[in-house]
């Protein structure tokens, strides 16, 4: 796929991965094998028709091809650019047991973009039930659980703490990987679908998950409030100015626009020389993020090796092109002060591989007499996030011992009628994980309602002879009842 | 046998015992009783019908709830595509001033201690504030802003009665404990508005408060007649001694513990410097002592950690975890390094900003 030349797009922040023009995507879905027994759709999260939509692209039938992604993800657009497809259907694609596989995300990508330049939208007809649908958090997870139960003929309302919707996708994903465009091009299908997005409402302080059910008049709430609480490690000199989590530096970049200061009132405060620890993808974000607002020197501090790092290769290879050096096996121990209460430099120590533990990957352990000083200016965590707190701190849903909401297979949490999916649930994870928890509360929800069949699509053929009395013995006759 | 109904005897005493109905039984207890101070049944029964009728007034006043917590249905979501309508603006001082901002939900939410988010313009940061009062008759939120930065300027320029908030959201972080008998409140500077809702707060749930205001000098006073309304005893200090007594709120504290050594608690509001030497004057009395953080914060949420204070050996968000600590286990100096990590742009913006508006 073309992308922008690493020297001048460390310079903007226009979209890097340039996608496929309509040539190459023709000529790409000529190379599916159309497997009978697909197993890029059982790797897929939300089970997308994979081989389906690009026989569509074959025969040139393009809508045909946006139908059939919308029947399963509601942001084709998006999940193209951010899913890891290396790791789902791509990863157990035949054809890339011996070639490149078929690059099934691109090819959702340029459907999901051909959709919003033509403005395509798959509105079905819906007929309301009366039910109302509180959803907490307006990420992935809520989002993708919003369109169902919209689809099912609810009346849902999002509520998002930020003044902007879209939670991670917004704060976190940076333009060049995700441009805001796309975001609200996919927010507004959502839109049309009913769905009505309410920002600057922090549930939880505003108002409870309880108080949700008793007093507003909601039948079920879906919490998907992600788990954004930034970890730090705990070593000396944290408190220094100078050091900030990944989160943060993305939400000014991203959500406030840190990078056009003082045009927003929002800074940045980015030093020359930052150092990013931490090598996932969030990492891979903030560390491209750094070199596009203006940091001379950007490195990547990783305690294991370039294999073992978490984040997609695509993301590294992006990263490494554009000028980020990567300091591998490096641990830092230290935050050192300049005296006036900023970073100066960090202290660091060497690590080797050890045995494998518990998650499978191998331990790192610190080199003896290896520790050295390395000059910076910046200290970025990107080490991972725990749960947000705000939901446990007000309500009484049962939590796990991490703080994450507790659910069962169905996701229902403690409370009758509320359920939780995405991050909150998982654990930091992917937007598709996220989007495919969503989707399955939102089954859960519709059962809890007495909401049936809403997904399975009616054609019966006009000219049949054994209804009786004009309807179909094989139709589920549905009552829906409404559970308190 | 004599009708001893609501009656029972304890050591040969009379008494009522009114039971409370099980939804209140959290807050009252199973049962009220009270001694008719008789051990003569006769006139207990006549006292008896009396007293019976003040028990159940103060279940019924329970059920109504706290006091300016009454009256207040749940409020429709706003679909105001403009904002936040300010209502009433009223300026203090050349630097202070009031908003009273449209927000039924939140005033409803608020309680004393907590804090919101304000974004005046569509280009404009996240500024968190201590709400300074809340009215959920009237359905608003009450801030009080001290015109020092860029955006506070602005604020103070654009704001009327009439114009709209880009965005407001709270209420954020925990709100206080009000479970102390006897308190001193202390607000200093920009900490006398917040101090308010607590004082007032702790009055109505039956404590005796003295409270503690400084203001540099008589003309910045404000809010006098609600302090006194809701103090046991108010203490004004001005740098200059123009109004009250002259001195710093530390010295005004020195003075409160003094004539009441008894105090449970002591929560201050104010610049760091200030909370600091509050902290240090309670800590040889070893009476507790709250203070209300108030770092530098993006979202307010929990989700950048921008806001994070060093209380003790840990590591808290004072957006989540606080707003409100132990001074006593409160690193200030932490504090006081971390406000000034903005310290060059903020005021290359007001530079900025002073020339484009002259």
């Amino acid at each position: 796929m073309p992308v922008q030349d690493p020297v001048e797009r460390t310079h903007n922040f226009d979209e890097v991965a340039l996608g496929f023009g309509l040539d190459a995507a023709l000529l790409e879905c000529e190379r599916c094998l159309m497997c009978p027994n697909p197993k890029c759709v059982a790797a897929c999260p939300v089970a997308i028709d994979i081989p389906g939509f690009i026989q569509k692209i074959c025969d040139k039938d393009y809508r045909g091809a946006y139908d059939i992604l919308t029947e399963s993800t509601l942001l084709p657009a998006i999940c193209g650019r951010v899913c890891p497809q290396e790791d789902q259907c791509e990863g157990v694609c035949p054809v890339g047991a011996k070639y490149e596989p078929v690059a099934i995300g691109r090819l959702e990508r340029w459907v999901g973009d051909q959709a919003i330049e033509a403005g395509w939208r798959n509105v079905p007809y819906i007929e309301p039930n009366g039910f109302r649908i509180g959803i907490v958090g307006s990420g992935p997870a809520g989002m993708a659980c919003a369109a169902d139960m919209a689809k099912a003929g609810c009346e849902v309302t999002i509520f998002e703490a930020l003044h902007e919707a879209g939670g991670v996708l917004r704060y976190g994903i940076p333009e060049f990987r995700l441009p805001n465009d796309i975001l609200d091009a996919e927010l507004e299908n959502l839109k049309a679908l009913g769905v009505k997005i309410k920002c600057n409402t922090l549930v939880g302080r505003l108002f409870t998950i309880e108080q949700m059910l008793d007093e507003l008049g909601f039948d079920a709430v879906f919490i998907g409030t992600g788990a954004g609480y930034p970890s730090f490690m705990g070593i000396d000199g944290e408190s220094l100015n100078g050091v900030l989590s990944a989160n943060e530096l993305l939400t000014r970049c991203n959500l406030m626009g840190a990078t056009d200061f003082p045009a927003n009132d929002t800074p940045l405060g980015l030093g020359k020389r930052v150092a990013v620890i931490g090598s996932g993808n969030t990492a891979m974000d903030a560390l491209r993020v750094s070199l596009r607002a203006g940091a001379e020197e950007v490195y990547c501090l990783y305690r294991r090796t370039r294999k073992e790092s978490p984040a997609r290769v695509e993301e590294v290879e992006h990263a490494e092109e554009e000028g980020v050096r990567f300091e591998w096996l490096t641990a830092p121990i230290e935050i050192l002060d300049d005296g006036e209460g900023n970073v100066r430099a960090l202290r660091c120590q060497r690590m080797e591989l050890g045995e494998p533990d518990d998650s499978g990957r191998r331990r790192p352990v610190p080199i003896e007499g290896s520790e050295y000083e390395f000059a910076v200016d910046t200290v970025v965590y990107a080490i991972g996030t725990n749960a947000n707190p705000i939901i446990g701190q007000t309500s009484k849903i049962a939590l796990n011992k991490w703080g994450y909401i507790e659910t069962d297979e169905r996701l229902a949490t403690s409370m009758a009628g509320v359920y939780a999916g995405g991050d909150i649930v998982t654990g930091a994870a992917t937007v598709i994980l996220a989007m495919g928890t969503g989707r399955q509360a939102a089954r859960s929800m519709k059962a809890y309602l007495g909401i049936r069949d809403s997904d399975h699509i009616y054609d019966t053929p006009t000219e049949r002879t054994d209804t009786i009395f004009g309807i179909d013995p094989n139709e589920k006759s549905h009552v829906r009842i409404r559970v308190a | 046998m004599a009708d001893t109904k609501y009656l029972f005897q304890r050591n040969k005493t009379w008494w009522v015992k009114v039971a409370v109905p099980r939804l209140l039984r959290d807050t009252l207890g199973y049962d009220l009783r009270r001694s008719l101070h008789t051990q003569d049944l006769d006139a207990a029964i006549a006292a008896r019908d009396a007293v019976v009728l003040e028990l159940r007034e103060e279940i019924e006043e329970a059920r109504r709830g706290p006091k300016h917590e009454r009256a207040c249905r749940t409020p429709a979501f706003s679909d105001d595509e403009r904002g936040f309508l300010i209502k009433r603006r009223e300026d203090f001082s050349d630097v202070t001033f009031l908003l009273e901002v449209n927000a039924p939900l939140l005033a409803k939410a608020a309680k004393p201690g907590q804090f919101v988010i304000v974004i005046l313009h569509d280009h404009g940061e996240r500024i968190p504030l201590t709400i300074a009062d809340f009215d959920c008759a009237r359905g608003t939120i009450t801030l009080v802003i001290q015109a020092v930065g860029k955006s506070t300027r602005e604020m103070q320029q654009q704001c009327r009665a009439g114009t709209y908030l880009h965005a407001l959201v709270g209420p954020m972080g925990y709100p206080s404990e009000l479970d102390a008998r006897k308190v001193i409140c202390v607000g200093g500077g920009l900490g006398v508005a917040p101090i308010y809702p607590q004082l007032r707060a702790f009055k109505e749930a039956g404590a005796y408060v003295v409270g503690v205001v400084g203001f540099r000098n008589s003309d910045l006073v404000f809010w006098q007649d609600e302090f006194e309304k809701y103090c046991d005893e108010l203490i004004i200090c001005t740098d200059d001694g123009s109004a009250g007594m002259q001195g710093r709120v530390t010295a005004g504290l020195e003075k409160a513990l003094a004539q009441h050594p008894d105090t449970e608690r002591v929560i201050a509001i104010g610049p760091p410097v200030m909370m600091q030497a509050c902290a240090e004057t309670t800590r040889p009395l070893g009476i507790e002592t709250i203070v209300s953080m108030n770092p530098i914060m993006v979202d307010g949420t929990g989700m950048c950690g921008g806001c994070r204070v060093t209380i003790g050996n840990d590591i808290k968000f004072a957006c989540v975890d606080g707003p409100e600590f132990d001074a006593h286990k409160v690193d200030f100096d932490d504090l006081m390094r971390r406000l000034k990590r903005f310290r060059r742009d903020e005021q290359q913006a007001t530079d900025n900003w002073q020339k484009a508006t002259v």
